[in-house]
């Protein structure tokens, strides 16, 4: 009894845990992917040109569903709070990049009808039809990338910012977020009220790095940026610490719009002519300058398959039609050598990330795997002792013709019939609490003020869980094998006894 | 061999031949360093169907002579000239666990000196227990039937036909006994060896339980070795021996 309460305790745990921990992993997966689309092409910095070309050959692909092309840098964000952070931004083109990626579906501020999963008291302000026209708005702004300003009736061109940026967004224990408006530090030692509502009024300064076209940073370059709504990707990472910004305003504040240019060319006239460089002291061959136009370019290209695409067919397909590309502009676009490494699916792009979690999960499992081991422990005390209890019924059945291996057998039966109910019930009770983990734990909430989840610590609103087929089975079975060893140590000891030893224990 | 059966009842099926056979047997305990030496060569010769009862002191080897017979325990090796324990034609100290096994569960019924019923199992489970035993759980399954008759016949010949679902634990120690020897009767061995079976009963009981073994003995030709201190017991007997310094004397 005692034996199998105690498979049956471990069997579920293991079993919660590995599922708590895969639903995690897969939570943050998708989450990583959200904003990354299938297949990306990078080359960072000074990124590439007549990306439009690529992108219209990718599109023409019937294994591609859409490109978008997209800066990705960073830089330094003022916040209406006055402090400045650095911050990862991308310019999108945003009808396209939410073609290729869910950008549309992570915009925060807009009008719900059905309170999400944990908000049972229905606090959610998006909810609430007195502002549904507001955020009706502020959706459509965060979709076109644009806001009016309020003074002067323009539209502009916003950003969309990540809802963990501004600090602006109290999260709160349902997993949304209540706008408010806190106190700023002034010079003098005093405090003002800062009253903006990011997506209404809120704007940030945004100053990056200008490079030029050998890219080099040049000047830093400042601007005002007006926001339009604000995003939750599921990544905290991501959300505190990036702004989506348009494509053609960070093009041009990185100077990678398109633009006449003054290159500095060999002067093949003079050829043993030299000169020293102005920044780096070096001697080379004389320069001479030539203008011409610079095309527009992009660091990164996202790229999204049709449904049910392979992603590893889709990288394959997306590196041939690059090569294509490169060849069809060959000395004017990275190599299509160079760039084989740099066409990555969204999973090599977060590998790092979840390679982390998925060594988290192997972590805890081999801990809960080594304590689960005592079970083994645990099984062959409990057997030892009902074996020594049983000495002399055991003597008894010697004495009467019972060979040693069928009182080993006996025994071995006996401690997987207990792995078996153990595992059953132990699998079964792991299964129901993860289907129901977030329910057990509202209620766990509400009894006992206990709440080991808190959405405003863990960044996933619910508990993310799976239960594998696989997954159930293997510790299932491997449930059982416990039971199984414990018991046969016990059960060859026992029947190995000398019955006459055995009749004579008191 | 020289044979010395005496045919002194002459309603038993006794026949001359010895069923069991055995010479030189020494036993040796060893308790740590100490060494108990409780058999010096014992020899004894039953013949089929005989009833041979075993005298002696307290602690004088007789509980450890039925084992010996009985293939629980095996005699000494180390003495100058091996013991031989011969029954039909097999030589019991040559043979293998397994056989041994086999022998106790096919040939031998075994009645202890305390009863040693199972606890958790009911009268009629322990006794048809050693048809589990005999048959294995596969045999038992299709034997099932004959089994469970055979023993509730036997437990009803001995009076406990009403008794059947009980535990042993509610049982007197007069009816313990009785379902021991229903349980060692239930393979229909050829040897049945008792130690003490009445020892701790008063008379009437001890009597009427050995009338019981004594007309199963007549029935179904069996041989007996019995253990006891009760000498009217044993004057019941084809034949008595004595345990003395480890060996047997001729009473
Ligand atoms: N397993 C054992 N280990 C050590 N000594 C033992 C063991 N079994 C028996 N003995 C010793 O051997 C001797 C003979 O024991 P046994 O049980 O055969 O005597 P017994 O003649 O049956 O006595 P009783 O009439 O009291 O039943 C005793 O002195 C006993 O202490
Ligand atoms: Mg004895």
């Amino acid at each position: 009894m005692l034996a199998m309460a105690a498979v049956m305790l471990s069997v579920a745990t293991i079993l919660i845990t590995w599922s708590v921990m895969g639903g995690f992993l897969k939570t943050l997966i998708a989450s990583g992917k959200t904003l990354v689309g299938d297949v990306a092409i990078v080359w960072p910095n000074v990124g590439f040109a007549y990306y439009e070309d690529l992108i219209e050959r990718l599109e023409a692909d019937e294994l591609i569903d859409s490109a978008s092309p997209t800066i990705e840098t960073f830089g330094l964000i003022e916040l209406p709070d006055g402090r400045i952070e650095l911050i990862s931004i991308k310019g999108v083109e945003v009808s396209s990049y939410s073609d290729v990626t869910g950008f549309a579906d992570t915009m925060w501020w807009k009008p719900i009808d059905e309170p999400t999963s944990k908000d049972h008291e229905g606090e959610d302000i998006r909810l609430d039809p007195q502002y549904r026209q507001m955020f009706e708005g502020m959706q459509a702004n965060g979709l076109s990338m644009t806001r009016e300003n309020l003074k002067t009736g323009h539209i502009e061109a916003a950003g969309v910012l990540g809802i963990e940026v501004t600090g602006l967004n109290d999260r709160r224990v349902w997993g949304g977020y209540y706008p408010w408006s806190p106190n700023r530090a002034l010079p003098n030692g005093g405090t003002e009220r800062l009253d903006v509502f990011m997506p209404r009024d809120g704007s940030v300064g945004l100053t990056i790095l200008a490079l030029d076209s050998s890219g080099r940073p040049i000047d830093p370059v400042t601007r005002t940026i007006p926001i339009a709504n604000e995003f939750q990707s599921g990544l905290y990472e991501v959300d505190q610490g990036t702004i989506f910004v348009p494509l053609d305003v960070i093009q041009r504040m990185l100077r990678l719009d398109e633009a006449s240019k003054v290159e500095m060319v060999r002067d093949d006239e003079n050829p043993f002519e030299i000169q020293v460089d102005p920044v780096t002291g070096e001697i080379g061959p004389k320069m001479k300058e030539v203008v011409g136009v610079d095309p527009a370019r992009v660091t990164t290209v996202l790229v999204r398959g049709v449904d049910g695409a392979e992603l590893e067919a889709v990288r394959t397909r997306v590196r041939e039609i690059y090569s294509e590309f490169a060849d069809a502009h060959r000395g004017l676009v990275p190599d299509a050598i160079n760039m084989q490494h740099q066409i990555k699916t969204w999973e090599d792009l977060n590998r790092t990330m979840i390679s982390a979690v998925k060594k988290e999960t192997g972590l805890v499992l081999f801990i809960f795997g080594i304590v689960s081991f005592t079970t083994v422990f645990l099984v062959l005390a409990i057997f030892w002792s009902m074996a020594t209890e049983k000495t002399k019924d055991i003597g008894v059945l010697r004495a009467l013709g019972a060979s040693t291996p069928g009182i080993a057998w006996l025994w071995i039966r006996y401690g997987a019939s207990i792995g078996i109910v153990g595992s059953v019930t132990g699998t079964v009770i792991g299964y129901w609490v993860v289907l129901n983990i977030n329910a057990i734990h509202d209620w766990m909430g509400r009894t006992f003020g206990l709440v080991i989840w808190d959405p405003r610590q863990y960044y996933f609103v619910e508990i993310p869980s799976q239960v594998d087929l696989s997954k159930a089975v293997i510790v299932f079975v491997v449930g059982i094998l416990t039971c199984v060893l414990g018991a046969a140590i016990p059960a060859v000891h026992s029947a190995r006894m000398d019955p006459v030893k055995a009749l004579r224990f008191e | 061999m020289e044979r010395m059966v005496q045919e002194r009842e002459a309603g038993a099926t006794v026949r001359s031949e010895p069923i069991l056979s055995v010479r030189n047997v020494h036993k040796t305990y060893n308790l740590g360093r100490v060494k108990v030496p409780v058999l010096h060569g014992v020899d004894l010769d039953v013949a089929q169907g005989e009833w041979v009862t075993i005298l002696g002191a307290s602690g004088s080897g007789k509980s450890t002579l039925l084992h010996l017979i009985g293939g629980l325990d095996r005699p000494d090796k180390h003495t100058n000239e091996p013991a031989s324990m011969r029954f039909c034609n097999r030589e019991l100290t040559r043979e293998s666990k397994r056989s041994l096994d086999r022998y106790r569960a096919d040939d031998v019924g075994f009645v202890f000196q305390f009863y040693h019923l199972l606890p958790e199992l009911s009268v009629l489970e322990n006794v048809t227990v050693g048809g589990m035993i005999k048959h294995g759980r596969l045999g038992y399954r299709t034997r099932c039937k004959e089994i469970v008759d055979r023993a509730s016949g036997l437990l009803d010949r001995f009076g406990l036909s009403h008794r059947l679902r009980h535990r042993p634990a509610e049982l007197s120690g007069g009816e313990r006994q009785r379902v021991a020897i229903a349980r060692a009767l239930i393979n229909e061995p050829n040897l049945l060896l008792a130690d003490e079976p009445t020892g701790n009963l008063d008379l009437r009981t001890g009597e009427s339980i050995l009338d019981a073994i004594i007309e199963h003995r007549r029935d179904a030709g069996l041989t007996l070795v019995m253990v006891t201190h009760d000498e009217r017991i044993a004057a019941k007997s084809d034949r008595v021996i004595q345990l003395v310094d480890g060996r047997v004397e001729e009473a």
